[in-house]
């Protein structure tokens, strides 16, 4: 019998219905996916006994303690030690490894460009101040005679276990305010009244959550003000004034105020604190000036410290301080994404948990601490050191500063040093500056407990009158701004907070169906962002969370740099 | 012939359900022996060892997995029996001070963390809900490797095995309403 072409077809129908019915196919397929999770490039912790080192987190000023498991050299996986860490934190150890990450840059190059520029009128703008790196940058820019920019720093520290009723005027309490073990811990002792246009996070957890208009945040401040100086009657202000304790939190210029009026002055609200500094740095530091009083086009040669930065700048603020002609812009940065994009040089730094630096005080740490990010991971090579950087200008060192500051602290032999691995608290005066050292090297923190700095008035934050919003009919919505996230995040974070709609991602707004509709605007559209300060481009989100008449946006350097929360503006399809 | 054309479709699904379920595993599956014939079945009935007097925590809490030369040396100093698969084990490991390289049935892809001591201590689970009856077994079975992603066969859940994949593990996790996040697992 002979076969035909059609016998063939017929019986290679048959073996592919059959193949079907077996594991092959589908092993194959998932073989496939499982191989491709295989590929070079990928990083692979090592195999082996798992031993615990421990450090603190320079992500954000937090400066949570962390406990990370490592195998060998490399760390696996990284968890709170007092309480627990954040998301990001939790998934830091992933960041050395990121992809967005700048690994190169003209180091020499820049250094000769600033070293032949920098008597025309230098600046370095340090973007998380309050370091031992900080004095750093203060003492070589007295040495040659330039300008050591800082955003306007915290003012106050709050002590939150002494509150009994805190209310937040859309400050992000439970979201990255402060040091979130203490914000946790503190939590079941106090009642919390959230107060802000959109249910936030910290909204969802409150005791009650007084939706506000979006905009009004400041309007409400001072109606409660009215209230406790004498005027109309509220029955918020009545509960803050009745069950006290009471602490206000937030942006308004008016909270410091409500803060004296309630008494949280002094119980509360306590001055912000140091560790001890040598003497010679404080005598030779130049001051801080903040980036608002400094003369137009007056800085030649500005460098930027963008290491675990706590605040932004936008760039329209900072262009105008520069030079018209030729400024050099040099940033210390860990992604393209920030100053990079506007300086001449960007210059890759080691990232977290990498890096060795000290962690500035959190808003809630009350009592001067030092603690040091000590390396998990030995960075590569090819990266510059901003301390250095800058310290080899002026002809200073700075490579041993932390040491010359912990040996300061010692030599004050006050307070306590509490070591993660074992959980003891030593008393300064009973180690030796070696065993001090030693100590602070391998996970722990100098607290001095009890040194409490009272203030004897509100920082003077002038009040206007009354309040003037930004008015605009070409500009219908009012910008919210959603918290914050570090400049490099893990990759798996960004995927999961983003698929999960925890937060927006950088380059994303979001707007109530209403506005979406009315700016024929869909779920994933591309769009602009319009301010007075500029536009930018965005994505945009319709979330039926969001009230009308506001766009939230994320926390991008591009959508910073033209949109700060409260300002109008307008959202325009691409 | 009438049913011809029936008869020739039927061979080619007969033919590829042969080749899929008893050839396919044979390509597949690359078969390794494990360095040592170890036996559970004797180290439970005649020296009454239990899973955790070899598979045990450490004192930090974190699950040692198999246990180092070191443990089998403790007992096996010298040979405690005549068996071919002991004198083997004394000579080519014990006496040279050399660890056998096991192959793990249960290993997890890099991505996954998993703790033993919050399953077996927290969550009271038997060794062998996840890894079968291998406590019993008088032989250690045949390591099958999948020659494409690298892992072991066993994973898959396989002769009698329960299955070790991310979707037995939710299964499991949903049937206990323990699901939280996925960092739970990929942190």
């Amino acid at each position: 019998m002979k076969n035909s072409r059609r016998d063939i077809f017929k019986f290679a129908g048959g073996a592919v219905a059959g193949a079907l019915f077996t594991p092959a196919p589908w092993r194959l397929i998932t073989d496939a996916a499982l191989w491709s999770e295989n590929w070079p490039g990928i990083p692979r912790p090592a195999r082996g006994e798992i031993r615990a080192r421990f450090t603190n987190c320079a992500l954000c000023p937090a400066g949570c303690a962390v406990r990370a498991r490592c195998v060998g050299e490399q760390p696996v996986s990284l968890a709170g030690v007092r309480g627990g860490l954040c998301p990001f934190g939790l998934t830091a150890h992933h960041l050395p490894y990121h992809p967005a990450r700048l690994k190169q840059g003209p180091i020499e190059e820049a250094s000769a460009a600033v070293a032949k520029r920098a008597a025309d009128g230098i600046a370095v703008l340090d973007l998380n101040p309050g370091r031992t790196v900080s004095w750093t940058y203060r003492r070589a820019m007295a040495l040659l005679k330039g300008r050591y920019l800082a955003p306007e720093s915290q003012a106050v520290a709050y002590d939150l276990s002494a509150a009994k009723t805190v209310l937040s005027i859309g400050a992000p309490l439970l979201d990255g305010w402060g040091t979130p073990a203490n914000v946790i811990a503190a939590r079941r002792n106090f009642r919390l009244i959230q107060a802000e246009a959109v249910e936030s996070r910290t909204a969802v957890l409150a005791d009650e959550w007084i939706p506000l208009a979006p905009g009004t945040e400041r309007a409400f401040a001072q109606q409660i003000l009215g209230a406790l100086q004498g005027g109309r009657p509220s029955v918020l202000a009545s509960e803050l004034a009745g069950n006290g304790p009471s602490l206000v939190i937030g942006d308004a210029p008016e909270i410091p105020e409500i803060n004296r009026l309630l008494g949280a002055w002094g119980k509360i609200v306590v001055a912000p604190q140091e560790a001890p500094v040598p003497d010679s740095w404080t005598r030779s530091a130049a001051a801080i000036t903040l980036l608002a009083d400094v003369p137009d086009h007056s800085i030649h040669v500005l460098l930027i410290d963008e290491s675990a930065a706590a605040s932004y700048i936008p760039w329209h603020r900072i262009q105008p301080k520069l030079a018209n002609e030729n400024p050099l812009v040099v940033t210390f940065a860990a992604t393209r994404g920030g100053y990079a994009r506007h300086a001449k040089y960007a210059l890759p730094i080691a990232v977290y948990p990498e890096l060795t630096d000290d962690i500035a005080p959190a808003v809630d740490s009350i009592h001067p601490t030092f603690r040091i990010s000590v390396p998990l991971v030995t960075p590569p090579a090819g990266l510059a050191n901003p301390a250095e950087f800058v310290g080899a200008l002026a002809g200073a060192t700075a490579s041993n500063a932390l040491r010359e500051r912990a040996d300061e602290i010692h030599k004050a032999g006050l307070g306590t040093v509490l070591t993660y691995a074992d959980a003891k608290e030593t008393p300064v005066k009973e180690l030796t500056p070696d065993a001090f050292w030693k100590a602070l090297t391998e996970g722990g923190e100098w607290t001095q407990k009890g040194a409490r700095r009272i203030l004897s008035q509100a920082p003077g934050k002038s009040i206007d009158p009354a309040v003037r919003p930004e008015t605009a009919i070409d500009l219908p919505l009012i910008a919210i701004r959603e918290p914050g996230n570090p400049a490099l995040v893990s990759p798996l974070m960004t995927k999961l907070y983003q698929e999960s709609n925890l937060r927006l991602a950088p380059n994303r707004v979001a707007l109530h169906p209403d506005d979406a509709r009315a700016a024929n605007l869909t779920n994933g559209a591309r769009a602009i962002l319009q301010t007075r300060a500029g536009k930018c481009s965005v994505e945009v989100t319709v979330d039926p969370a969001v009230p009308p008449g506001a766009v939230l946006v994320g926390s991008s350097p591009g959508i910073q740099d033209v949109c700060a929360p409260g300002v109008r503006a307008k959202v325009v399809s691409a | 012939m009438k049913h011809r054309g029936t008869i020739v479709f039927a061979a080619g699904v007969l033919t590829a359900l042969g080749a899929g379920w008893a050839g396919f595993p044979r390509v597949i599956y690359q078969t390794h022996q494990q360095p040592v014939d170890f036996s559970h079945q004797i180290h439970a009935d005649k020296a009454g060892s239990k899973c955790d007097d070899c598979h045990a925590f450490r004192a930090d809490g974190t699950f040692a997995g198999v246990p180092s030369l070191d443990k089998c040396s403790g007992c096996h100093a010298a040979a405690m029996g005549s068996t071919v698969a002991e004198k083997n084990f004394i000579d080519r490991y014990v006496t040279p001070q050399r660890e056998p390289a096991w192959l793990v049935y249960a290993r997890q892809p890099e991505n996954v963390y998993f703790s033993h001591i919050t399953h077996v201590k927290r969550g009271n689970l038997k060794c062998e809900k996840c890894h079968g009856n291998q406590g019993t077994s008088n032989t250690l079975p045949p390591f099958q490797q999948d020659r494409i992603s690298g892992y072991s066969r066993d994973i898959w859940g396989h002769a009698g095995r329960p299955a070790m994949t991310m979707d037995a593990c939710v299964a499991c996790h949903r049937q206990s309403h323990l699901e939280h996040s996925c960092l739970d697992c990929h942190k």
